[in-house]
């Protein structure tokens, strides 16, 4: 099953909204783009954002793995639990290496 | 005696579109756009700091609310430990 295809029926947290540039509103413009993920341990995950929830829990595509801004592997299709995440960015961050 | 009090999230309010020092694990500094209930934040142009890594930029961001410990309006968080 594709990760397009979700069960609208899933619990997805708050509802977002798109009225201004607050938070729910941020992650429905990243949604499709690079983004660099930081976890609260400090590793690091690239990848194409394929979705985020209210619970900044987040479906990255062609994931790749960093630890203290090395490069440690790719993983593919990750499910990234919201409560670890520290921040979600924009792009690749300058700092990470291969 | 204090006659007007400003609660903690009418300051973090009247900091949107400004630039804010945010100091958590690491500290961050940049410009405030967002922020829900939970003070999850959206900010941009920002530095990160890492105490023992350096800092790098990083152009617009989501910031989880959860391990936030201090929010200091003005942004000078760059130059205060600087010397």
């Amino acid at each position: 099953m594709s990760m397009q295809e979700r069960d609208p029926k899933l619990e997805n947290g708050p509802e977002p909204t798109a009225d201004s540039d607050d938070p729910s509103a941020f992650l429905g413009e990243i949604t499709g783009q690079v983004v660099t993920v930081k976890l609260n341990t400090g590793i690091v995950f690239t990848g194409n954002l394929n979705s985020v929830d209210g619970y900044m829990n987040i479906a990255l595509e062609g994931c790749r793995e960093y630890v203290d801004g090395n490069y440690r592997g790719s993983l593919g299709d990750t499910f990234i639990r919201g409560n670890n995440v520290e921040y979600v960015s924009r792009g690749k961050s300058e700092h990470l290496r291969g | 005696m204090p006659t007007e009090q400003v609660l903690p999230l009418e300051l973090i309010d009247k900091c949107v579109g400004s630039k804010i020092w945010v100091l958590m694990n690491g500290e961050f500094v940049g410009k405030l756009l967002g922020f829900d209930d939970y003070v999850n934040m959206v900010l941009e142009d920002v530095t990160e700091i890492e105490p023992g890594v350096g800092k790098q930029h990083l152009p617009k961001l989501l910031l989880n609310g959860n391990n936030i410990c201090m929010m200091i309006p003005g942004g000078e968080g760059e130059d205060v430990w600087e010397e």
